[in-house]
């Protein structure tokens, strides 16, 4: 043992070991402090990417926000023009109705209908303001309200009719919404081909189906439009695409907000799109009256005093709402070729006819036969005149 | 800018003229002139449901007898012209006759009546 203690290489190896020992276990140490330097390097990193990618979202949205508000602005103004030139070719037309100058104004009409349709449809992809206030509407006046928003409204055929008002805050949404389906379905069908729209009454409420003969769409098309109808849609006026398809996204955010649904998964048994508009009793109401709803309240006044001077002026006192007279009901002229004419004939019975007969005769018997100096009187004037007509 | 709500009602606004005519095109004037007379064809049962409101309406004042096409136009809403294709639309489907106005009286010549005035004093006077 000692021959090995005092071995130098021994020592001299100790040495080395424990040197060895040292390096390592610094070698160790500086490792770990270089390994908690990575991490927390690793850290920073992450966290400069969450910020960094924060302040970009957060800036998108902020341009994003502004691009909004101002087209949101921007499309009120426009919209408020379109109202605004609305009313002005409504009084021209009505001032004009009786002139050929109505078949251009007609024209213009719809030009501008469908140029308020486009800024109302920005306005909602920007939560701006949808239009103006409309009164409870029926389904049928709604659809041919949406109808006329669009440039080829003559295609668009309404095939039924039901007995259902919308609520006032439902009219112009469910307007929009059917103008945008119907833009789609004739945009993306054959010009000669028709696009019908089917009004049922279903248990969940009313479904408005439209049906196009048009090429249908693909998977990724149907997709798109699932995605732009569901709640996970893009948000403002980004990623529309280029160039911009409004439509479903338009819808998207109505239907959300306004409550209905909208589906375009089924196809039409014309080979187009069919989509199927749902409307759910909340939205739906009573039919609202007809026209001139004025009237009747206005009219009982002056009906009073006139029943009570004969019973015919008590008909005659019915008017519109604009104050003129109603013409009653009353039997046809005898002009008409019509056989009514002969019913009240009829209708007497055979004893009246002979008491009303007897009548006559009884009195033409007592007429010739109480008064003969009256007779000699006629004749003789008779005479008089006939002479002087003789003379010329 | 905010007040565009009161322009006007907002009713009659909503279903646009061009969509009540279906983009029809105005009749002639031969045709349909304001003082034409118009009345209801046939039944009323006969009619299909398919009709709009509008036309509906115009059948139903026309049920009543003949009526002047400037007394229907008073009737509705409408401007003239809308009533017109209107008419001659439901005409041209048969469910309204239309009749050309009464003719005016031709008036008499003044110098026949002059000559039967002097024959008159002649004879009379």
């Amino acid at each position: 043992m000692t021959q090995y203690i005092q071995n130098p290489v021994l020592w001299a190896l100790l040495a080395a070991t424990c040197g060895a020992v040292a390096v390592i276990v610094r070698q160790r140490k500086s490792a770990r402090a270089l390994r908690a330097e990575i991490e927390e390097i690793k850290a920073h990193y992450a966290d400069l990417e969450n910020s960094f990618s924060r302040s970009v979202e957060s800036e998108k949205e902020q341009a994003q926000d502004a691009t909004k508000s101002v087209l949101k602005s921007a499309m009120r103004t426009l919209q408020g023009l379109a109202a605004e030139q609305q009313s002005v070719i409504s009084g021209l037309q009505s001032k004009y109705g009786e002139s050929v100058i109505l078949q251009d104004l007609l024209e213009i009409d719809h030009t501008n209908s469908q140029f308020g349709r486009r800024a109302q449809s920005i306005a909602v992809l920007c939560d701006g303001w949808l239009g103006r206030h409309r009164d409870v509407a029926s389904v049928y006046d709604v659809v041919r309200s949406a109808q006329g928003r669009i440039r080829h409204f003559r295609r668009v055929e309404i095939l039924s009719q039901v007995d259902f008002g919308i609520t006032s805050r439902a009219v112009e949404p469910l307007a929009l919404a059917l103008a945008e389906l119907l833009d789609n379905a004739t945009s993306y069908s054959n010009p000669n081909t028709v696009v019908e729209i089917n009004i049922r009454t279903v248990p969940k409420g009313i479904c408005i189906v439209v049906d196009d003969a048009g090429v249908g769409m693909n998977d990724e098309e149907r997709a798109r439009a699932e995605r732009l109808l569901s709640t996970e849609r893009v948000s403002g006026v980004s990623g529309l695409g280029s160039p911009p398809q409004f439509g479903f996204a338009v819808i998207g955010v109505l239907c959300e907000r306004f409550g209905f649904e909208v589906s375009v998964d089924s196809s039409s048994p014309y080979g187009g799109v069919r989509a199927v508009v749902l409307l759910p009793h909340d939205l739906l109401t009573a039919m609202p009256e007809r026209q001139a709803p004025a009237a009747p309240v206005a009219v009982p006044a002056p009906a009073a005093p006139a029943g009570a001077g004969g019973p015919e002026r008590a008909v005659a006192v019915a008017s519109t709402a604009d104050g003129l007279p109603k013409r009653v009901r009353k039997r046809p002229i005898a002009i008409v070729p019509d056989g009514t004419g002969g019913a009240p004939a009829g209708s007497r019975s055979g004893s009246e006819t002979a008491a009303i007969m007897g009548a006559f005769q009884r009195g033409t018997l007592s007429g010739r036969s109480g008064r003969p100096e009256r007779t000699q009187q006629t004749s003789s004037t008779r005479d008089a005149s006939s002479e002087g007509h003789e003379v010329s | 800018m905010t007040d565009y709500d009161e322009l006007g009602p907002g009713a009659a606004d909503l279903v646009r003229p061009y969509v009540i005519t279906k983009g029809r095109g105005l009749p002639d004037e031969k045709q349909l002139s304001l003082i034409t007379l118009v009345t209801a064809a046939g039944d009323e049962q006969q009619r299909p449901t398919s009709l709009s409101p509008e036309e509906q309406n115009l059948l139903e004042l026309c049920t009543a007898g003949y009526l002047s096409v400037a007394e229907i136009a008073g009737h509705t809403r409408l401007p003239m012209g809308v009533v017109k294709i209107l008419l001659s639309a439901l005409t041209e489907r048969g469910y309204l006759i239309t009749r050309p106005p009464v003719q005016r009286a031709p008036l008499t010549d003044r110098h026949i009546l002059e000559e039967v005035l002097d024959g008159l004093r002649a004879k009379f006077g």
